[in-house]
């Protein structure tokens, strides 16, 4: 049976920004939804967390929001990308690759023996 | 008033824009149910259902707000909790570590707290008084026969001379030590107390604070004030020590009042216990507070004009306002150069203690990169972990700072017992107030931002998968290296300017002690005796003198004895001119000149060195003999034999330092004690054996002549010493602090040679196997840690060259007999240097050279 995934802190910020990047505007239902969707939902996300990641990422400069009016007429928070949190990402992302790679060695290697 | 309205501005805005962003939250939230809500009914559920869902998904408003405010706000605070826990754990588990650095720590910071409170209570401290800065001792001084000497105390009717002129000064008071009084509570004698006769307006308009009971007023007759200790002491600080009497000198006097704790006099030296406040104080020393706005110069010009010159001084005096707000010190002037000398030392040694500390992170921190890559890996924050290892910085900083407060007590106390002092100054003993606290908790917390900030930051630059990727045996990245490398050719570089310091000071102190007086000072004793205050008038002195010399000329031990009229190596030094027929001296010429009795240059060991000495009959001849010194021969005799020449002179004797240890002797003349001296202040007498223990019988033979003859016995050797205590205590100060300095070289060279060495164990262990020779296994091994060394001492013997060059005037006052750039102090630090280096690298050369081959490669 395929468990669901936690999600360890720092990864859910990776997340949004992902999002954010290639989606654009987006309020945060929308991008709750949308990491729902990619990830076939399977990511056991407490939509409510990512209001804690879009503040600590606004505050440290990565995304900037602004109000707008949702699809239904309400006002909404629109949160988009900048440019430092483009650069946060690259590097983010590929950290995230190197070490994927290594655990998936580390791993291996570990399976290989009984 | 302004910062305090901005303030409360800010609060206000906070607490406004706080409502706001609450609301906003609550919106943002709302929002987003109501899509989630619409979502669950497009999925075909009922309203209600769709409602309970969606909360379900979201999670509670009421949570996510507070979690969202936490995020908002100042997050800090829990996260500091949570990492001071892990702090205090995981230095726990490395207890020897965590000894190491908390007790360098309070070595290094404690010495600075100690010299803190030293300069604090001596140097910047004010009395406990209203507008201290504007309180002058009054005084004037002429220069006479080639010294400068003060008139110190002054009737009262020229206190309201000066009292009058009221544009110039607001408060005239006077105070004055009375000589050992006799002092009785209760009809109990008192040992030593300090006394001060004052006016009787002291108090008031010096502005005193009161712990109990009043000031004296103009209308009391002579009356008694307490010293805040002696009142602890003899009364338990109970308030009916008011209107009890105390006898002075046989003359009862009521207690009227306690002064304040912080009130101890204005002589910082020695605190008083008891003040004698009378109507008819007698001539008193001259302390005025400036009226606001008149400058010293002003007041100096003002008072220059009306008071009047002394009778029977030959040379016009001048006045002289000496700043008293911070009380009247000798030690102030004898040791305000050193303390500040050792200021300088003691920071130095800080940093070495901080650099010492930062590399010893940094090694640790290095063994615990995996940790950190994973934790980086896993999504901490590089500021996270950076607030992390500046906390656990912050938690060595404050053990340190406590252990500092200890050590600081420890080190103040054996300080001042070095003072040649009989009792410690009360006032500069250590005790913790709140500028103490103030400076080692500030000491300590830069203390910890600096050792723990440059690890800390390099711990952040870690890069994940080198990191993981990482074995035991390969070295750490450059960067670090290269960090390590700076951090301990520092230190070796501070401790070369710490040595040179301390070579200076011991160099100095080596030698004054070594010196040359002229005298030969073993088994020999010098009493100092009072015939003036012991009652002996003109007249009587030669009588009592005479019982003196056969009475301690019979002591058993005792070789021979002599009565001089100034005591030795004490600073008192008569100056006199003789003409004699046919010498030309200028009118305005003086000379030493000491009166000495018979068997002088004999009981001395001073060696003749033409002529002769006294004979009996120049104590009772009225044809002048005199007898001079080579320094005064130089100086008037060049070319000739003045006890050939010269009438009057029948001897020449060495130069003798008489005045004190560190005083050139100049031209001296020695002159027969006259039949009838008017006073005797000392017994120079010279022992068999060993003088201490002749001492007490001594003490008994003068106290059995008249008790009150007595003012101190001490061998030679100890005024010596006593003359070079200042120099003592530099020197000893600073050479503790190069040798601690030091000890931290040696274990940060230790440190890095042997985690090099165990770095690169694998490396060796192939060059070994490969038949490198064992020698060039250790160049190879240590070559980074010598070439890093070598680096420091370089910069540190530019640096301390520098250091001495600018600060040369200062410095050059505390040497003696050398240069602030004297070559065996920087050789000496160098050398020194080197030797520590080498021993600590012994260690990781032995393990390098021990590495078996075979068991080295399999190491990987």
């Amino acid at each position: 049976m395929e468990t669901k995934l936690d999600i360890l802190q720092g990864t859910l910020d990776l997340m949004v920004l992902q999002t954010l990047s290639t989606l654009g505007s987006l309020h945060g239902y929308g991008i709750a939804r949308r990491i729902e969707q990619i990830s076939g939902d399977r990511v056991i996300l407490n939509q409510g967390t990512i209001y804690t990641s879009l503040v600590r990422l606004q505050q440290r400069g990565w995304i900037r929001s602004k109000w707008g009016v949702s699809e239904h007429n309400r006002r909404a928070r629109y949160y988009a990308i900048t440019k430092a949190g483009e650069r946060q990402l690259a590097a983010q992302t590929q950290q995230w690759q190197r070490l994927a790679a290594v655990m998936g060695r580390v791993l291996a290697a570990g399976e290989s023996k009984p | 008033m302004i910062a305090r309205l901005r303030t409360l501005w800010s609060r206000l805005i906070a607490l406004v824009t706080g409502r706001r962003l609450d609301r906003e939250f609550n919106e943002e939230l709302a929002t987003h149910l109501a899509l989630l809500v619409n979502e669950g009914v497009r999925d075909g559920l009922s309203p209600d259902e769709a409602r309970r869902a969606a909360i379900r998904r979201l999670g509670r408003p009421d949570v996510l707000l507070e979690s969202h405010r936490a995020q908002r706000g100042i997050p800090l605070i829990g996260v500091l909790r949570q990492d001071l826990r892990y702090a205090i754990r995981t230095l726990a588990r490395t207890p020897v570590f965590t000894l190491v650095v908390t007790v360098s720590l309070a070595l290094g910071i404690g010495a600075n707290t100690a010299l803190f409170s030293l300069v604090d209570d001596l140097l910047l401290r004010s009395l406990p008084v209203p507008a201290p800065d504007r309180l002058v001792q009054v005084q004037q001084s002429a220069e006479f026969m080639g010294i400068r000497k003060p008139m110190p105390v002054y009737p009262p009717p020229l206190f309201d001379v000066v009292r009058a002129n009221d544009q110039i000064v607001s408060e005239v008071v006077g105070f004055s030590r009375l000589d050992r009084p006799l002092i009785a509570i209760g009809g109990v004698i008192e040992p030593t107390r300090e006394v001060d006769r004052v006016s009787s307006n002291f108090f008031r308009d010096l502005g005193v604070a009161f712990a109990a009971g009043r000031p004296p007023d103009q209308a009391d007759g002579p009356v008694a004030v307490l010293g805040h200790r002696l009142w602890r002491d003899r009364f338990h600080g109970a308030a009916d020590a008011i209107g009890q009497m105390i006898v002075v000198d046989n003359a009862p006097v009521p207690i009227v009042g306690v002064a304040a704790a912080g009130f101890s006099g204005l002589m910082l030296d020695s605190a008083t216990d008891l003040w004698l406040s009378t109507p008819t104080p007698g001539a008193l020393q001259m302390i005025a507070r400036l009226a606001p706005g008149v400058t010293a110069a002003r007041a100096r010009a003002a008072l220059q004009s009306v008071l009047p010159q002394p009778e029977g001084v030959p040379v016009p005096m001048d006045v002289e306002l000496r700043p008293a707000g911070m009380g009247l010190s000798v030690l102030r002037e004898q040791y305000e150069r050193p303390l500040w000398a050792l200021s300088v030392l003691v920071t130095v040694l800080l940093l070495i203690t901080c650099t010492n500390i930062g590399s010893l992170l940094m090694v640790r921190s290095a063994g615990r990169r995996r940790e950190l890559m994973v934790r980086v890996a896993l999504g901490a924050l590089r500021s996270r972990l950076l607030t992390y290892s500046l906390v656990e910085s912050a938690v060595l900083g404050a053990i340190g700072g406590a252990g500092a407060l200890v050590v600081a007590a420890g080190g103040v106390s054996l300080l001042l017992s070095m003072l040649p002092l009989p009792v410690a100054p009360q006032q500069l003993a250590f005790h913790v107030d709140m500028r103490v606290l103030a400076f080692t908790a500030g000491t300590a917390l830069a203390s910890a931002l600096l050792f723990g900030l440059l690890p800390a930051w390099r711990m952040t630059k870690i890069e994940i998968d080198g990191a993981l990727r990482s074995g035991r045996g390969e070295t750490a990245p450059v960067r670090v290296r290269r960090l390590g490398r700076v951090l301990v050719a520092s230190q070796v570089a501070l401790s070369v300017i710490l040595l040179v310091g301390a070579g200076l000071f011991l160099q100095t102190l080596r030698n004054l002690s070594t010196l040359d007086l002229g005298f030969d000072p073993d088994r020999l004793v010098q009493v100092l005796i009072d015939t003036r205050a012991a009652g002996y008038g003109r007249g009587k002195v030669s009588e009592v003198s005479r019982l003196l010399l056969e009475r301690v000329g019979a002591v058993p031990g005792v070789e021979s004895v002599t009565a001089v009229r100034n005591p030795l190596l004490r600073g008192a030094m008569s100056r006199g001119l003789v003409r004699l027929p046919g010498l030309d001296v200028g009118p305005d010429e003086a000379w030493d000149a000491a009166d000495v009795g018979p068997e002088f240059f004999e009981t001395m060991g001073i060696r003749i060195v033409n002529g002769r000495a006294f004979i009996a009959s120049d104590f009772t001849h009225r044809a002048p003999a005199l007898v001079v010194n080579e320094a005064w021969v130089r100086r008037y005799f060049p070319h000739d034999d003045p006890v050939a020449r010269q009438i009057g002179i029948v001897g020449v004797v060495d130069n003798v330092r008489l005045a004190g240890v560190r005083e050139e002797a100049g031209p001296t003349m020695f002159m027969p004690t006259q039949p009838e001296p008017d006073r005797i202040n000392a017994l120079e007498i010279r022992t068999i054996g060993d003088p201490r223990p002749v001492l007490p019988a001594l003490r008994d033979t003068i106290r059995r002549i008249n008790p009150r003859l007595l003012v101190g016995v001490s061998t030679m050797r100890e005024e010596i010493d006593r003359g070079v205590a200042r120099e003592r205590i530099v020197a000893a100060t600073s050479g503790f602090f190069g040798a601690l300095g030091l000890v931290l070289v040696a274990v940060g060279i230790f440190g890095v040679a042997s985690s090099t060495v165990a770095q690169r164990t694998n490396e060796l262990g192939i060059r070994m196997a490969l038949g490198a020779t064992r020698q060039s296994v250790v160049g190879e091994a240590l070559r980074e840690t010598m070439w890093v060394s070598a680096a420091g001492l370089a910069v540190g013997l530019c640096a301390a060259f520098a250091a001495v060059q600018l600060a040369g005037s200062v410095i050059a006052g505390l040497l003696f007999g050398l240069t602030p750039t004297d070559a065996l102090s920087l050789a000496g630090a160098a050398a020194v240097i080197v030797a520590v280096v080498a021993a600590a690298c012994i260690g990781p050369a032995r393990r390098a050279t021990s590495i078996d081959p075979l068991t080295a490669i399999r190491h990987e």
